[in-house]
């Protein structure tokens, strides 16, 4: 039986896969909180998979166990090592990270991260890229528009038109396309 | 206006357009991810035919993990960690990477505990007598294994003649979670970049004891890193990006409004998330460290400095070669040159430089001397490497 340590310090509560895992068959060992001695914990349990949430700050903590382990008999390391960018890449999706000892094959992860899969919805944020090149373009065309009337309102060139706009979005935390809408939408109703 | 002008290289395949437009840049939230934040949105990148997609990381780990899935084109990066994912040190096999150009000089600093301070112990000297006196050995932390963090504090522990891997423990801690550390008692000091440095001086929760900067002055630290297969896949995409990015550095640099505009950017909340009074005095060279002392740095943060900052500088890239080397972090002298030349983007640096009208020097090396006293050329790796009286070479 795979013994999972379970790291549980973000907002994703990764907890919440505990049951699931157990149902599976899994032991499981839950770790949560934010300032866990890691590496001390990991030396403890001896598990054979450390799973962790994708965006947890442990990571780098994780790093350094997978590290300092190297020249252990039973080192850890992350699965990727077993050259299956693949599985990495599912992992990602999935939202966990995975951790396990030398000597464990990859395939016997799957059903974790099966699991995990199910539990987390995977980020579909990149098909928002599609439109990112027609709205470059009229972004694009919006902030020259600004930049001219700026040019005629302050009688200046080019350059510093530039400079008043961007130095004016990054005050405001802004980004250059914010205000330059904003200027134009000041030209337009002064007329 | 150079921004807006069509670059005047002729490329041999008829078109310098970039092959993707849209790119995915991955960040900490450090103060010196502030040249990527101003070029993704102050319109810097549109000229060059790109928009850029900031996101955010949670670790360098995370971080590493997206760029070589393909998720992240381009990241943030420590200079170490991009050599270590080249060399196969750490929790991924290796994989060739490409250094497109230096993102910063200077800003990070190393700090210790009020407990440390109570103890009387505010001076290397002092720091130096404890640790070889006392019984109980000191805990320091920093990011990552093989980052800058830890190469910074290990060379300054080391001219301070206490070895970095005997003489105390040394540990990972995600730069956010510092201060919780130290006031669990956990970490006796640490080694981080800004704001972090600047936040636990500001709470009163210890004091900086050491500048990176006073380490090495004008040392490189963040690079703009990718894949070598992106770089070879998209030479234009990583050309134009390189061009965005050093035309938002300049931008910064441009004038003391500049600056403070961009700390002002820098403490939104989907950036640094940080307040303004932890990043812009320290980006603005103006130091406290806690102990009373208040100083103008002359090799503060320096994102630009005509071009100074962005040379990705052969030398550069081997000296965190010589250190992983020197602490046992490689077991075998690499090529030095060989790797830093496979990695090291110096080329398409110079293209974009160019372009923008920007100085970029022949040499290929820069020549520095460090605190303690050795100088730095990258003319004799392996010799610098072995030269340390401290060190964890196995074969020795």
């Amino acid at each position: 039986m795979l013994r999972i340590l379970l790291i549980d310090d973000t907002e994703k509560k990764v907890g919440r896969l505990r049951a699931a895992l157990v149902e599976a068959g899994f032991e499981v060992i839950e770790e949560s909180g934010l300032t866990i001695d890691l590496p001390a914990r990991v030396e403890t349990v001896r598990p054979d998979v450390i799973l962790i949430d994708t965006e947890s700050p442990g990571r780098d903590v994780m790093d350094q166990v997978v590290l300092v382990s190297r020249d252990l008999p039973r080192p850890i390391v992350m699965f990727t090592d077993e050259h299956d960018p693949g599985v990495m890449r599912q992992a990602i999706q999935a939202g966990v990270s995975a951790y396990i000892v030398e000597g464990i094959h990859a395939r016997r992860l799957q059903p974790i991260l099966d699991v995990a899969m199910a539990r987390f919805e995977s980020d579909q944020a990149l098909k928002a890229q599609l439109q990112a090149r027609d709205q470059q373009l009229a972004e694009r065309k919006r902030i020259e528009l600004a930049k001219g009337l700026l040019m005629k309102m302050k009688d200046c060139d080019e350059e510093q038109a530039y400079t008043l706009m961007r130095r004016q979005a990054m005050s405001k935390q802004q980004k250059l396309i914010q205000v330059a809408e904003q200027i134009i939408a000041m030209h337009d109703l002064l007329g | 206006m150079t921004d807006f002008s069509p670059s005047p290289l002729a490329w041999l395949h008829g078109s310098d357009a970039p092959e993707k437009t849209s790119l995915n840049i991955g960040f900490m939230a450090l103060s010196d991810c502030a040249p990527l934040v101003v070029a993704a949105t102050q319109g810097f990148a549109q000229p060059h035919g790109l928009t850029l997609n900031l996101k955010r990381q949670s670790s360098w780990a995370g971080l590493r993990d997206g760029l070589l899935s393909g998720e992240l084109d381009a990241v943030h990066c420590l200079y170490g960690l991009t050599y270590a994912v080249h060399l196969g040190i750490g929790g991924v096999a290796a994989a060739p990477m490409s250094v497109l150009m230096g993102l910063n000089h200077n800003g990070q600093s190393i700090n210790l505990s009020p407990d440390l301070r109570a103890l009387g112990v505010t001076t290397p000297e002092a720091l130096e007598r404890h640790v070889h006196q006392s019984r109980a050995k000191l805990t320091f932390a920093q990011t990552f294994p093989t980052g800058t963090h830890a190469m910074w504090l290990y060379y300054w522990l080391a001219s301070q003649g206490i070895h970095p891997l005997q003489d105390v423990n040394s540990v990972v801690v995600p730069p956010s979670q510092m201060l919780a550390h130290l006031r669990a008692g956990r970490i006796d000091g640490f080694c981080v970049g800004e704001p972090w440095s600047a936040n636990a001086v500001n709470q009163g929760m210890g004091f900086t004891l050491a500048t990176s900067q006073s380490i090495w002055p004008d040392h490189p630290e963040k690079v703009l890193a990718s894949t070598a297969a992106f770089t070879q896949q998209y030479p234009n995409s990583a050309r134009a990006l390189v061009a965005s990015v050093l035309a938002a550095s300049r931008f910064i640099e441009e004038s003391l409004e500049n600056r403070r505009a961009t700390a002002r950017l820098l403490s939104a909340e989907n950036y640094l998330d940080a307040p303004l009074e932890d990043i812009e005095p320290r980006m603005l060279g103006d130091y406290s460290d806690g102990l009373g002392n208040h100083w103008h740095d002359a090799h503060a943060l320096s994102l630009h400095n005509g071009g100074a900052a962005n040379v990705p500088y052969l030398s550069d890239g081997m000296w965190f070669m010589t250190q992983f080397r020197r602490w046992g972090l490689l077991r075998e002298d690499p090529d030095y040159l060989g790797v830093a030349r496979e990695v090291q983007q110096l080329g398409l640096y110079r293209d974009a430089a160019t372009s923008l009208g920007i100085d970029c020097p022949v040499a290929v090396m820069r020549s520095s001397q460090l605190i303690d006293g050795v100088v730095w050329d990258g003319s004799d790796p392996r010799g610098y490497a072995h030269g340390f009286r401290l060190h964890a070479l196995s074969d020795h």
